[in-house]
């Protein structure tokens, strides 16, 4: 009975190993407030994760507050706050497990974009195992292997992100520059053309004889 | 998923274990992020991919009002409009395609209007791209690898996945430092050519009225 129990545990902890993959990495659009929840299944696990304002038009005003983010612990409590960023990287060790909520909140009314991930990164200690159990060595430095290469990962998809954002910018200048420079040139055509007009138009015999 | 028959029926699991095997024989769906859909209006999530990747997603729907579950359609399309997934009125499902094109794929999700209750639906959203997706399960039953082995070969898997996301991210900042440079050789161009223009249009003016006057006879 002794062995079977311990099997199974065994092997529980083995399928605990395999599920410490967790990817979400998406687009959210937020028009006030929009929250995404995370289930942390155990204390102690890491939670790193970054997000990135998309959608930043500084069009006509550059003092755009830039989007509110914060994280709640399961209990209440408010882990991290940050206010007006357009975008930024965070890693907290949670200090219990249940249900996080990472809320976003867009001051003005316009609809923001934001590019979001979050993972949760578990490497199997002692305490999750029952006394009978011992920790095969190699299955944790296989986890924290793991827990690099996604730290790797996080960051890429960090930049991925911001290089979305740059090409944008890039992209707008481009047009921009020609859109203006085009228009500055026609109406500075118009301009002097009008120009010609009116002073013709002043020294017409048909306005006025010798109004000047 | 675990099945003994030896276990006599006396002992029973304790409740943390019946919790805990009910979450992983669910399989990825505990590993997911949740959303709010409002009772009105959609509630979308996109993600930009590229062309040629697994894209893997379950969904549930996870809030329970007056004792059944509230149910949700969801649509998901591709960037060029075409319709991956469209389901109406269902609490669970799973799509899974390969991206044709390189784009924005965006999957929507809105409450149908059958659901009573003034509450909001909590939807489990399981969304996977890439080697994410990829089912080792497979792919150990065909090379009959196990454990360590097995590990070691989703470490590999990862790294290439970094390896070819890095070689991406190197090729897109060649893309915008051609654009960058374009773009500051066309602002020089420009505004010389808009010097020039000035010019050219002043003087044109000028010689115009200098003709006008002198064929009204005034210079």
């Amino acid at each position: 009975m002794e062995s079977k129990w311990r099997k199974i545990w065994g092997l529980i902890g083995l399928l605990l190993l395999n599920f410490v993959n967790n990817v979400s990495s998406l687009s959210l659009t937020i028009t006030k407030v929009d929250c995404v929840y995370e289930i942390v299944r155990s204390e102690g696990d890491i939670v790193s994760g970054n997000f990135v304002v998309v959608d930043h038009h500084i069009f006509w005003s550059s003092d755009h507050p830039g989007i509110d983010f914060s994280i709640t612990s399961p209990g209440g409590g408010i882990l991290h706050n940050l206010k007006g960023t357009s975008g930024d990287k965070f890693s907290f060790k949670a200090p219990r497990s249940g249900l996080y909520q990472f809320c976003f909140h867009n001051p003005l009314s316009t609809p923001e974009t934001i590019a979001f991930y979050i993972h949760i990164g578990h490497i199997p200690n002692e305490h999750n195992l029952a006394k009978n159990e011992h920790l095969d060595p190699i299955n944790v430095k296989i986890a924290e292997l793991r827990e690099a290469l996604e730290a790797v990962t996080t960051e890429q998809k960090y930049l991925k992100a911001r290089d979305a954002v740059h090409r944008r910018t890039n992209e707008s200048t481009k047009t921009r520059v020609i859109g203006y420079t085009v228009g500055e040139y026609i109406l500075l055509t118009i301009a002097s053309v009008l120009q010609v007009v009116y002073i013709r138009r002043l020294f017409s015999k048909s306005v006025g004889y010798n109004r000047i | 998923m675990i099945k003994d028959s030896n276990v006599p029926m006396a002992m029973t699991f304790p409740p943390f274990l019946v919790v805990l095997l009910l979450a992983l024989s669910t399989g990825p769906l505990c590993d997911a992020i949740w959303l709010n859909i409002p009772k009105t209006g959609t509630k979308c999530v996109s993600e930009e991919i590229h062309s040629n990747v697994v894209v893997l997603s379950d969904y549930v729907v996870v809030s329970v009002e007056d004792g059944q579950t509230a149910t949700i359609a969801v649509k998901v399309t591709s960037p060029y409009g075409n319709n991956l997934h469209h389901r109406e009125n269902v609490t669970y499902g799973r799509f899974a395609f390969t991206t044709e094109e390189a784009g924005n794929y965006l999957a929507c999700f809105w409450s149908d209007n059958r659901t009573r209750g003034s509450g909001e639906v909590v939807v489990n959203i399981d969304w996977k791209t890439g080697i994410a997706a990829k089912d080792w399960e497979s792919v150990a039953r065909k090379e009959k690898l196990q454990g360590v082995e097995l590990e070691l070969r989703k470490l590999e898997g990862a790294v290439e996945a970094i390896h070819e996301n890095l070689l991406y991210l190197k090729s897109r900042e060649a893309e915008r430092r051609s654009t960058s440079e374009t773009t500051n050789a066309r602002v020089a161009w420009f505004s010389i050519m808009s010097l020039g223009i000035c010019i050219v249009v002043s003087g044109l003016q000028v010689w115009y009225l200098k003709r006008f006057f002198q064929k009204k006879k005034l210079i």
